[in-house]
């Protein structure tokens, strides 16, 4: 068998093991591990698009990809900005 | 057939960095102090396993995008966690101040309560003149 093929495979069950690791990180008592983890699972599940349409020849794989990690991000930070509050407090 | 060998290879490197900073994730102790700021760190290197994944998958936009976005992630929640909830180290979350409404009939200031308590209170001296009696039962007769 293809050694690419199998370590593909690899690839996402390490994922899906972050994915758990992560929503049990979520579940800690502060908002900032919720946004922490939240922000994890977006991202390997980004990740696990990339490597879902490598291997099933998915359509708009990479741009639904893109779309996940940059409004991943933005919707991390604006809400970190807004736990954080104003400098001026 | 040299280039499915390097992509497998870092595709490998990526499940393994991942599979470690899970355990990581999950293994840090409740008792560690700043434990917040170690898992950021932890997840940081999940972030990099990420972009070596996607240079193995062949998508060298997404990392570079993602190579310059992580690290601002990993701020923003530190910088949040540190102004809002981080009550180890900064010390303008350590003292928290009660504003309490002296009218309201419900909540009193702590300070009021424990000076009624206390036993050299005027309002405890004055409900001394009523007793408190218990009656004993005896079920025998």
């Amino acid at each position: 068998m293809d050694i690419l093929f199998i370590a593909k495979y690899i690839l996402v069950i390490a994922l899906i093991i972050m994915m758990l690791a992560a929503l049990r990180a979520s579940a800690y008592k502060s908002t900032s591990m919720g946004l922490l983890g939240s922000s994890v699972v977006v991202v390997a599940f980004a990740v696990a698009l990339l490597v879902g349409g490598s291997l099933y020849n998915l359509e708009f794989f990479r741009d639904i990809s893109l779309a996940l990690i940059f409004f991943g991000f933005v919707g991390t930070v604006a809400f970190a900005v807004v736990l954080g509050g104003n400098d001026d407090d | 057939m040299m280039i499915e060998y390097i992509q497998a290879a870092l595709l490998i490197i990526a499940a393994f960095m991942i599979i470690v900073s899970a355990i990581g994730l999950l293994s840090l102790s409740n008792n560690t102090k700043n434990k917040v700021y170690a898992r950021i760190h932890i997840v940081g290197i999940f972030d990099i396993a990420c972009i070596i994944a996607m240079i193995g998958l062949g998508q060298y936009l997404l990392a570079g995008i993602y190579f310059i976005l992580a690290p601002f992630t990993a701020h923003a929640i530190a910088n949040a966690y540190w102004k809002k909830e981080d009550r180890e180290n900064n010390a303008d979350l350590m003292t928290v101040e009660e504003e309490v409404d002296e009218n309201h009939p419900f909540i009193h200031p702590k300070e009021k309560m424990q000076a009624l308590e206390s036993e050299d209170s005027e309002k405890l001296k004055a409900d001394e003149r009523f007793s408190v009696t218990t009656i004993e039962i005896d079920e025998g007769e």
